[in-house]
């Protein structure tokens, strides 16, 4: 079974700077299954060109490397036009609302994307399984709940993405 | 307008002045966390434990026990000193802000973590007070970033790397419950 690799934002913020073993450890576990991380265009936009990012010593996201060195790569676009896309990132738009007790309209297409991209990979065949790797626990549940309901039983995981799960990361997580 | 429920029986401005000392300078704020978390413990041990010099140590344990924030739990040499934990809840014109536990905590990491630091620098401790609460529903999974820092007004990005940087705080001193 094909299986996609979906990385959000708050992995490569949990990576820290370039020297960190954790960084490494991901870069090192995901190039030896030889597998790829792809990052919806949202969380590529926001990782690069923060300026205010750049005072942190966290915002030294070294995941440009990543991308060039190939095991990063962004996502197609959402396919809104995709009844099954736009349909599942309106249920996960109610379901983040609800887990986190906000009104729908605040809730914005940023946080469903990774829920829509899930679901477009799947839709496309692109994979037979995704794998969410996320510190966006409401967004990670919507997923879990909801592409089920569209028939995508058994194909859906989310995996919290903990300083834990990143000391302990190997390769067979992505075989 | 402050209150302070522990009951202490020290003059509360006294307290609060040093309260606000505490949030002002993160090493007086460290001392104090290290004694809540680990007292009773002894000037020595403050000394080995957090690497600062024995003088500042002394003048600042001083401090905090004048304030009645730590006491003396055992008078013997070498003397030990507990903590207690201190709520104080400010209220100006409407708004209300607890400084609890967690808040010290937080301003303690600031020399160790860059990334609290600069948050600080860029929002002041009223930010960082209303990160730690927003940090606080991140570790429980009733929000995720982007909602943080919409309502924080701050970047995605930095949303983030605040919520990640304060959540030993939050694991450790159970926020908002």
């Amino acid at each position: 079974m094909t299986t996609a690799y979906v990385a959000d934002t708050g992995v490569f913020v949990r990576c820290g700077g370039p020297d960190n073993d954790k960084f490494q450890r991901l870069r090192g576990a995901v190039c030896r299954a030889g597998v790829t991380l792809s990052v919806p265009r949202r969380v590529y936009e926001e990782l690069g060109g923060d300026s205010i990012a750049d005072e942190y010593p966290s915002g030294d996201i070294p995941c440009s490397t990543g991308f060039e060195e190939g095991w990063i790569v962004v996502a197609a676009e959402l396919d809104y036009a995709n009844p099954l896309v736009s349909t599942v990132m309106d249920d996960a738009r109610r379901v983040i609302a609800n887990e986190t007790g906000r009104e729908e309209d605040g809730i914005e297409k940023a946080d469903t994307a990774l829920v829509g991209l899930a679901a477009q990979l799947l839709d496309g065949g692109d994979a037979e399984g995704v794998d969410l790797l996320t510190t966006d626990r409401p967004a990670g549940r919507a997923a879990e709940r909801l592409l089920p309901e569209h028939g995508f039983e058994g194909q859906i995981e989310y995996r919290y993405v903990s300083e834990s799960y990143l000391e302990s990361v190997t390769a067979a997580d992505f075989l | 307008m402050a209150k302070s429920p522990t009951g202490s029986s020290h003059p509360p401005i006294r307290h609060l002045q040093t309260v606000v000392d505490v949030l002002e300078t993160p090493a007086l704020a460290r001392i104090y966390a290290h004694i809540l978390d680990d007292g009773p413990v002894t000037v020595a041990d403050l000394v080995e434990d957090l690497g600062v010099p024995q003088g500042t140590a002394y003048d600042y344990v001083e401090k905090l026990e004048t304030a009645g924030l730590v006491e003396k739990v055992r008078d013997q040499r070498p003397c030990e000193y507990a903590a207690e934990p201190v709520t104080l809840t400010l209220t100006t014109d409407g708004n209300s802000r607890t400084i609890a536990p967690a808040l010290i905590a937080a301003v303690a990491r600031r020399e160790d973590d860059g990334d609290i630091d600069t948050f600080v620098d860029r929002h002041g401790l009223d930010g960082l007070a209303q990160a730690l609460d927003y940090a606080a529903e991140y570790v429980e999974g009733s929000v995720n970033a982007r909602i943080a820092a919409r309502e924080l007004d701050v970047s995605p990005l930095e949303a983030e790397i605040v919520l990640q940087a304060l959540e030993p705080v939050v694991e450790t001193y159970a926020v908002g419950e």
